[in-house]
């Protein structure tokens, strides 16, 4: 039909018209050839102190305050006047800096004044140019009561931009009603638990893991011990030995009964709706981590995030929050007000672990070669 | 036609069209400018016409696009055997329930998409009853499990793009006149030859329109395989979450999201073309 | 004998209700499983999907308690609303004048249409972000608003397509003839037959606002919508008052589909007699 003839080639015009518009738009940004990203551009900003007033907004992880009315937030409220909007909204590392990047990268806070992230994610923040530093001379109570062991830390080493909430370790949790022989990373491998092992997604958790159970330091191994040690994974996976890599939904199968073993943190007890499940200290050691309070570029109320930090800091504030949470705090004289509250925590490993405990343990350790590392991880966890 | 009954179409497409350009297509190009671009978040992005971004997106997620496509199709299938009759059933037999049915279609909606199906995954747990009967029926073998498997991702996928398919075909099968089908019965054909030459034909909008309401978010869905999946049930959708999230490659990721938008309409065109267009095209001459 | 083939006709005859029972059935299991999980007794508070502790009524007396839960779910539902109304507007519209005009641009608008529709959340939500942190345009209910009118524009027009295809023209002609403006033909006689369809698209698009995480995520800045505080709180136990709400919120909106159908029927047995009519209308004549 003509008309329909028409129409088509009116369609066609309208297409090639709008086609020859983006081009030319594309044509003039390559002209440009810019270049958008790249961080570290404009001078380091430190964060402002003075009298804490207004408003703070905190963006934390789930379940990592001891929440309510008597909680730690109505308390800094009460004691400053400040009125705080605290946010639970970190899943996961990556997924909150994925949509926190862009306005970052422009010098915006993303209207939160303070953020809590694991170590190295803090360094590639403070990297790329998107954190405030900090005064130590602000934070009297902060270096006062902080754990010795935390004063340097590898990725910051004069506590320039970041300031420790809580650690943890990462070892395996264990059914011991149905496998109670599991105590090393390896036994994971075992056929026999076939289908019924899971292990963490995280790059510096999960291969760090195989690859001391190996006998290699993950801190000092090259980019092809890492990928050996992905591979190693990714045979397992492809043969179903591997249920799952997980985030934190391993609770929930280690409760349901589905999985006899995990990869997993050490805090997660009150989790996990299963008496004989028991988090073990992998016999060739851990992994150990902290997460960490850091200022971003933009934020407006530096003076009273920087109050918060000490008052989170403050021992009597620092047991509330770690009776809750049951992770380790950075605080020292903790482990002595839990004691005397008659609490059984005190006594525990895993939130007072001893230097012997943590002997073999290593940190948070950045693969060389990231970039080639993390692409093979990757593929491992899509399948 | 007079100008301003010829301009009647122009201003009631206005506010959609400009809603869709400013808020769709503007994104799309700051997206395509950043495939173009290669580098890596700390030494930044430059544009540099890196047409090569496409092709190396491709490789190695052939299988997780033929998965996606498998998994999608399959549950497509699902959802539309089992919304049909459900669609047709509230159409035309429900009387005054039809609200109270369309509501209970879309009532789990209300409950947000992780805790429902978190609640699946309860259900399907290896120790649950209803694992139990399966194996019992021998549709899952003895020691075997639903959770993270195919089928699991499926059963998943079917389930929330339910509403999907069931709301268009209801759409459609309302306008239905039942008269057409006593009128041929009347002339002797079989209830089953009815409903193949007059209620198939005459409802082909409200299928195509459900089929592709369905398919296409199923093919980008990333969630169900995260949370009843295993190790390799990994769909495109959560790669390009990867991608974008995880390893940050934002050209790569957003290459990969243009080739998927390529595939997915290349399947629709292929689709429309073999259900008829006039069935979508809205032109109602063509449509029988 | 004769019972046994009485029976079989019963079933025959009723399959098919039955079989939507049975389907609907199906659509509502997890909402049984999350409702009776709500009274689950937990130790800490956070959902565990087991009843071992017995059951409790506690957080049912608590449901109110976390402020930022309901603030979340207000969001949602304000969000949503919004969102429905203006997309179905809108949408409603543009499939009137795909499906009933010819104009130049028909094949360029219809593919304009299809390709939200095509193109996965993740990238929709990333490039909305990135466009409006270009624009320093902030954060919050706006950006989302705009991003969930944004792709439901797309559901509302090929629902509200499906129905116009096939639409009997000749009751508006008829009106027309009759001596009817266009409005008023419009207002009387095409928008209550395409309402069931609009409708379907209405509720389509409050399903997938409410629903949405994704997308949301990427445009939310500071505002917390209630997938986006579920997502949230999964990672370290879901408190079981979401349970509570989002049982709540479907028992209320179960109990208003009722009140609505309880005054349909009184309405219509006040109303003059008239026999129910589900049929459609008159059929196009044969030509």
């Amino acid at each position: 039909m003509k008309s329909n003839g028409t129409q088509s080639r009116r369609g066609a015009l309208t297409v090639s018209g709008v086609i020859a518009v983006l081009a030319l738009a594309l044509g003039l940004a390559a002209c440009g050839g810019d270049t958008v990203g790249g961080g570290g551009n404009g001078e380091v900003t430190t964060a402002k102190g003075g009298p804490a007033r207004g408003k703070l907004t905190i963006s934390n992880w789930p379940g990592y305050i001891d929440p309510g009315p008597k909680g730690t937030v109505a308390e800094f409220e009460d004691k400053t006047g400040v009125s705080v909007d605290y946010i639970e909204d970190i899943n996961s590392n990556d997924g909150f800096f994925g949509k926190l990047q862009p306005q970052l990268e422009q010098g915006e806070s993303g209207g939160r004044d303070i953020f809590v992230v694991a170590d190295y994610m803090a360094k590639q923040m403070y990297d790329l140019g998107y954190l405030q530093e900090i005064d130590h001379a602000d934070l009297p109570t902060v270096f006062k009561t902080l754990l010795p062991s935390l004063e340097s830390p590898g990725f910051d080493p004069e506590r320039k931009f970041s300031v420790p909430w809580q650690g943890g370790m990462t070892g395996i949790w264990v059914d011991t009603s149905k496998a109670p022989e599991i105590r090393s990373v390896n036994d994971l491998f075992d056929p026999k638990y076939k289908g019924k092992v899971t292990m963490l997604e995280e790059l510096r958790e999960t291969p760090a893991l195989v690859m001391l159970a190996e006998g290699v330091d993950p801190a000092k191994a090259s980019a092809e011990q890492w990928l050996d040690a992905i591979d190693k994974i990714k045979a397992a996976a492809d043969s179903g030995q591997i249920r799952k890599f997980t985030g934190n939904e391993y609770t929930e199968d280690l409760t349901a009964g589905n999985i006899v073993a995990a990869i997993g943190w050490s805090g997660d007890a009150s989790l996990i709706e299963n008496e004989n499940a028991e988090w073990r200290m992998p016999t060739e050691g851990c992994t150990q981590w902290s997460e960490n309070m850091v200022i971003p570029v933009g934020a407006s109320n530096t003076a009273a995030a920087l109050a918060w930090m000490n008052f989170v800091y403050r021992p009597e504030v620092a047991v509330d929050i770690t009776e809750y949470v049951e992770y380790i705090s950075p605080v020292q004289g903790v482990k002595e007000l839990l004691a005397k509250r008659g609490s059984e925590l005190a006594q525990s490993d895993i939130v007072f672990p001893t230097e012997k405990f943590t002997a073999k343990c290593t940190g948070q350790n950045t693969p060389p070669d990231l970039e080639r590392v993390n692409e093979a991880w990757q593929e491992v966890l899509t399948g | 036609m007079g100008l301003k009954q010829r301009l009647v179409p122009y201003w009631l497409l206005g506010p959609g069209l400009l809603w869709l350009v400013l808020f769709f297509l503007v994104p799309m190009y700051f997206m395509g400018e950043l495939a173009l671009r290669s580098g890596t978040l700390t030494t930044g992005f430059t544009f540099d016409w890196a047409w090569a971004n496409f092709p190396d997106s491709l490789s190695g997620h052939a299988e997780q696009i033929v998965r996606s496509f498998f998994y999608a199709g399959t549950a497509t299938v699902l959802a539309l055997l089992i919304s049909y009759p459900l669609a047709y059933a509230i159409a035309f037999r429900a009387g005054r329930f039809k609200l109270l049915l369309l509501f209970a279609v879309i009532a789990p909606f209300f409950t947000t998409y992780l805790i429902r199906t978190i609640a699946w995954k309860t259900i399907l747990s290896d120790s649950s009853p209803v694992v139990s009967v399966l194996q019992t029926l021998s549709l899952v073998p003895p020691d075997g499990r639903v959770l993270a498997t195919s089928g699991a991702v499926i059963a998943g996928l079917t389930y929330n793009f339910l509403p999907f398919m069931v709301l268009p075909l209801y759409a459609n099968l309302e306008r239905l006149d039942l008269r057409l089908i006593e009128a041929a019965k009347d002339l002797y054909s079989s209830s089953h030859t009815a409903f193949l030459r007059v209620t198939l034909p005459l409802t082909m909008p409200g299928i195509v329109a459900g089929v592709l309401l369905t398919f296409i978010p199923a093919f980008g869905d990333y969630i169900n395989a995260l949370v009843l999946g295993g190790t390799q049930q990994a769909m495109i959708g959560n790669v390009i979450q990867s991608l974008y999230l995880t390893q940050r490659d934002y050209p790569e990721a957003a290459a990969l999201s243009f080739l998927m938008m390529a595939l997915i309409l290349a399947i629709v065109v292929v689709y429309i073309r073999f259900a008829g267009t006039g069935a979508f095209m809205g032109d109602e001459e063509e449509a029988t | 004998m004769a019972g046994l083939s009485r029976g079989w006709k019963w079933l025959r005859r009723n399959a098919l209700p039955i079989y939507a029972c049975l389907a609907v059935a199906y659509m509502l299991i997890p909402i049984v499983v999350i409702a009776v999980f709500s009274f689950g007794a937990t130790p800490k508070g956070k959902l565990t999907f087991g009843l071992d502790h017995g059951f409790t009524t506690e957080y049912w007396s608590s449901a109110f308690s976390l402020p930022d839960l309901n603030e979340a779910l207000m969001t949602s539902l304000r969000l949503a609303a919004l969102s429905t109304a203006i997309s179905t507007a809108i949408g409603t519209m543009m499939a009137l004048a795909l499906v009933r005009h010819r104009f130049h641009g028909r094949r360029a608008a219809n593919l304009l249409i299809v390709i939200p529709m095509a193109t996965p959340e993740v990238v929709i939500g990333a490039s909305l972000l990135s466009m409006f942190i270009y624009y320093s345009f902030a954060l919050g209910f706006t950006t989302l608003l705009i991003a969930h009118v944004m792709f439901s524009i797309s559901f509302v027009v090929v629902v509200v397509r499906s129905r116009l295809i096939g639409f009997d023209r000749h009751l508006e002609e008829a009106a027309a003839d009759l001596g009817a403006t266009p409005f008023a033909t419009f207002r009387t006689v095409t928008l209550p037959l395409l309402a069931p369809g609009i409708l379907a698209a209405a509720l389509l698009a409050f399903a997938l606002s409410i629903d949405d995480f994704v997308i949301s995520n990427f445009n939310s800045g500071t505002t917390v919508t209630f997938p986006l505080y579920v997502f949230g709180v999964a990672l370290r136990g879901i408190p079981v008052q979401v349970n509570v709400l989002a049982t709540m919120l479907f028992a209320l909106i179960a109990v208003a589909v009722c009140l609505v159908l309880w005054q349909q029927r009184r309405a219509e047995r006040m109303a003059a007699v008239r026999p129910e009519r589900e049929a459609a209308p008159i059929p196009a004549p044969a030509s």
